[in-house]
């Protein structure tokens, strides 16, 4: 049961982290964001990299692959979703899958498709209850309310983070300030991308490797961020670990069921409240 | 001269997508070619939602599987009748379309598309673990069937006139439906559903028919597949696999019969010849989509539907309707 509930939280507190970006994407630019899937799994590999390569610890690699991803993320920005911008979003979402399979294609090349597992980088458990959990499951927890506190200050208290937030009211008002609103976007989407990184450095150690971890979790993202309503930036906070607590507890009962569950719930809060995009 | 010529063309377009396919045929070995021309309907059916509706769905595999696994299921549990199953496919294709199409038509863009995907992983999940016992998950299962008079099916040469026979009967629906009052509402409702509303048509209605006949014909598909290589696995279900349509759909052009003809050939000579030459197969298709959504979007059939309207300018004004006869 308590297991359970760790599992939950956990799964909830890295969907967060992830989601955050799409969201905020979203919400700002109207694009639904395929690559954020390849920031997230390059981010796991570089990871891996600088562990065997460089020697240095899992926290040092951490900050690497989290710092890597921002000249990626510029790119993508720069060359891809910037000229998507107001556009149909159905080529937004074809031009973003198709970054994505050219990322998964170079991550095959470079890395070779089998998957690298990754042991636990703390190593050590504690007990509660008279169940044993891992200290690591109940670091990401924590970092993942320390980033929930962090975003709703800075969404709420800086100049930058209201900026974004006006952004996701109404972008055309925000650009009659004489606000340079590409700029802005451009910081919350590297800023999402980089969470984005963080996510999949600190899901590494559960899951192994391979260049297709991004897919499925980029999916489950989605249907966080669409039961959270498009956007939401504390919407997306609750619907995370809702839909978190969702797959441990299905995953409980019927193991391969867990990653479905999820999408039979963003089903039934569709019929319920389709949402107009 | 030229003209004159076009004239001709689109007048006999059936019996010219007759004769280019029976070219194909020599060119590029038999079974190659049943591949390309069910893979045609197919596109047809995604095109149907896509270039005509403007709905974008991105995980369009679930119909085509749904078709395949009730085909090959029908095949093993109920009947060695062939056409018996292909009318269990297809019934089960416009099935799956009435009860999903309630919740999916209601939503447009990105949450259309991924509805589509949200549904497409739920059908995988249930062929490749739920239903494993009947379905055989990941191994599949294998469809064979008895012959039914001259319908032998094992004999490809049959199986290629029957499919041949099959997409022109598809094209042929599909042109014709596409002309008719309910195609001129699926593109109002592309370019304003508001409007075509405020006009009294039931937009609802017209989204669900449009629906469930790409659903159906995706099915057809599907069984036709099965038809051709008696054996299912979960690769015709898999949500990974729908960006092959859209691609297919993009490189033809969206909204034109002939495109998504022309676009389904194009990928299937693309998907069954580069990988010989490339090893970055994923890599290059990825390139080519950005170039597709970036510079080329209309696709081949917008470049020639162009070259043919400058030729025919002069003789514009004796054309009735030059956007619909498309």
């Amino acid at each position: 049961m308590i297991s359970t509930l760790a599992y939950g939280l956990t799964v909830g507190g890295i969907l967060y982290i992830i989601s955050i970006g799409l969201s905020l994407t979203f919400g700002t630019m109207r694009i639904v964001n395929f690559a954020h899937a390849l920031v997230y799994t390059l981010a796991a590999y570089i990871l891996v990299t600088s562990m065997h390569v460089l020697g240095v610890g899992f926290f040092l690699s951490a900050i690497i692959a989290v710092a890597a991803v921002i000249p990626l993320s510029y790119v993508i920005e720069r060359f891809v979703i910037r000229r998507l911008y107001g556009q149909s979003i159905d080529y937004a979402i074809i031009a973003t899958f198709a970054v994505l399979l050219i990322g998964v294609d170079a991550i095959k090349w470079i890395w070779g498709a089998v998957p690298i597992p990754l042991s636990d980088p703390v190593g050590a458990s504690f007990s509660l209850l008279g169940v044993e959990l891992p200290v690591y499951r109940f670091i990401i927890i924590l970092i993942s309310l320390l980033i929930f506190a962090g975003l709703e200050l800075f969404f709420g208290r800086t100049v930058v983070g209201k900026i974004i937030v006006a952004g996701l009211e109404d972008k055309e008002a925000l650009a009659s300030l004489g606000i340079n609103v590409d700029k802005y976007f451009a910081v919350a989407f590297t800023l999402g991308s980089c969470l984005a990184a963080l996510g999949g450095v600190l899901y590494a150690p559960i899951t192994a490797i391979n260049p297709y971890m991004g897919f499925q979790v980029l999916l489950i993202c989605f249907a966080v961020v669409v039961v959270g309503g498009m956007g939401s930036i504390r919407g997306t906070f609750v619907a995370a670990f809702a839909l978190g607590m969702v797959m441990s507890i299905t995953g409980r009962f019927w193991g391969p069921a867990a990653d479905t569950m999820v999408f039979v719930v963003l089903g039934l809060v569709l019929i319920v409240k389709p949402i107009e995009a | 001269m030229l003209n004159a010529t076009l004239k001709i063309l689109q007048k006999f377009d059936l019996l010219v997508i007759a004769v280019l396919f029976l070219l194909l045929a020599p060119i590029i070995s038999m079974d190659r070619s049943i591949d390309f021309m069910i893979f045609c309907i197919f596109v047809l059916a995604y095109d149907l939602l896509y270039g005509y509706m403007g709905r974008l769905s991105f995980g369009h595999m679930l119909y085509l599987g749904v078709g395949a696994y009730a085909f090959a299921l029908s095949g093993e549990y109920l009947a060695a009748n062939v056409f018996l199953a292909l009318l269990i496919a297809v019934g089960s294709g416009a099935a799956t379309g009435l009860i999903v199409g309630p919740i999916v038509v209601r939503t447009t863009g990105a949450c259309f598309a991924l509805i589509n995907l949200a549904l497409n992983q739920l059908g995988y999940f249930l062929v490749l673990v739920a239903f494993s016992r009947w379905t055989g998950g990941e191994d599949g299962m294998s469809a064979s069937f008895k012959r039914v008079g001259i319908f032998n099916f094992s004999n490809h040469t049959i199986v290629f006139c029957f499919t041949f026979a099959c997409m022109l009967l598809v094209v042929f629906l599909v042109r014709r439906l596409t002309n008719s009052l309910l195609g001129i509402l699926l593109r109002g409702i592309k370019e304003n559903e508001t409007r075509v509303k405020f006009l009294g048509y039931d937009t609802f209605v017209i989204k669900m028919a449009a629906f469930i006949l790409s659903t159906t014909l995706s099915a057809f598909a599907g069984a036709l597949f099965i038809i051709n290589y008696s054996y299912v696995t979960t690769s015709f279900i898999d949500p990974l696999r729908s960006v092959e349509v859209i691609f297919a759909c993009l490189i033809g052009g969206a909204g034109s019969v002939y495109g998504a003809l022309a676009g389904g050939v194009g990928y299937k000579l693309i998907s069954n010849y580069l990988p010989n030459y490339i090893q970055r197969w994923e890599m290059f298709l990825g390139v080519v989509l950005l170039l597709l959504v970036f510079k080329f979007r209309s696709g081949v059939w917008g470049y020639v539907a162009a070259f043919v309207k400058r030729c025919d300018r002069p003789a514009e004004e004796t054309k009735s309707h030059p956007e619909v006869s498309r």
